[in-house]
């Protein structure tokens, strides 16, 4: 299911479905300096795999502050109630 | 109830002493702040049949252990690391095992499984430009909100889960395998993507104006 890295990382060469399958570590830092590199070099010569790498950093920059903007009204009062009955039952 | 001050409650000491305290305003802080991602978590374990329960529970323990907190972690961590603990114990008790593959199921259209490479890794075609690069603008989109929030909630439970405790949350990778219960590599691959279908939404969105 998950992807492993380790074949990649033997490439000489990575395809622009490797560097899509990297490019959260790469933006995250999380490559490991020769991968990184690797990732670098791509991007150099692949006008197509900036522009993703470009997107993915803008959609990792909105998305969570478009989620945030979201977040509804909850009545905290009402589960607090809950949970005090909830403990004074099983205490008592 | 006394009336809630909350500018008190963004120091974190503060928090936990009114918690320790049973300041019943500090409870209702945290039940505000973390409940939402809590059921987030509790369903990326056990599925939706038992994460309302779950989160109930693990109210309770943090309820009656809230003086046992000995702030070796954040406050967030520590509560989400009693929701995983209480929803591992909740498969146990139904001794039924939910595997990571039915947490993860492939959204379809994936990024990366779709039609948008070759076989030998080329792009299918060349990636789509956006009318748009400014994330100031972007963020003023409210159909873009909208089509994020709504996509979010179709991801996977554990990719949800990951990308909401990583990318909002901002935890660390390995407490989100933690509270999770999977590696830190794991989690980055949930992380990532969940990124690439909300890419895809921001493509079809700079396409079309729609979700
Ligand atoms: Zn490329």
């Amino acid at each position: 299911m998950l992807t492993d890295n380790r074949n990649v990382i033997k490439k000489h060469l990575l395809s622009c479905k490797d560097v899509a399958h990297l490019a959260s570590d790469y933006l995250d830092k999380n490559a490991g300096n020769k991968l990184n590199w690797k990732i670098r070099l791509h991007l150099l010569m692949c006008s197509c795999c900036r522009r993703f790498m470009r997107h993915l950093k803008i959609t990792q920059q909105i998305a969570p502050q478009l989620i945030k903007k979201s977040e509804h009204e909850m009545d905290a009062g009402f589960v607090l109630q809950h949970i005090k009955d909830r403990t004074n039952i099983s205490q008592g | 109830m006394a009336k809630v001050n909350t500018t008190d409650y963004c120091n974190e000491q503060v928090l936990i002493a009114g918690l320790i305290a049973g300041d019943d305003c500090a409870f209702c802080e945290i039940i505000k702040r973390f409940q939402h991602t809590m059921l987030i978590v509790a369903r990326a374990i056990t599925g939706d049949t038992f994460a309302d329960d779950v989160v109930q529970d693990a109210w309770v323990a943090i309820y009656k252990n809230i003086a046992k907190f000995e702030q070796r972690s954040s406050l967030k961590t520590w509560v989400m690391t009693i929701v995983s603990n209480e929803a591992k114990a909740r498969l146990r008790r139904e001794s039924r095992k939910v595997s990571l593959d039915e947490l993860d199921g492939e959204v379809p259209g994936s990024y990366l499984d779709g039609a948008n490479f070759t076989s030998d890794g080329h792009r299918s075609s060349p990636t789509p430009s956006w009318r748009s690069e400014s994330p100031e603008e972007l963020l003023e989109e409210k159909q873009l909100q909208h089509c994020i929030n709504k996509t979010l909630n179709i991801l996977p439970p554990a990719q949800k889960a990951a990308f909401i405790l990583r990318d909002i949350e901002q935890e660390s990778f390995d407490d989100i395998g933690n509270i999770l219960q999977v590696s830190a590599a794991n989690v980055r691959v949930l992380v990532h993507r969940a990124r690439l279908t909300l890419l895809q939404v921001i493509d079809r969105f700079q396409e079309t104006g729609t979700c």
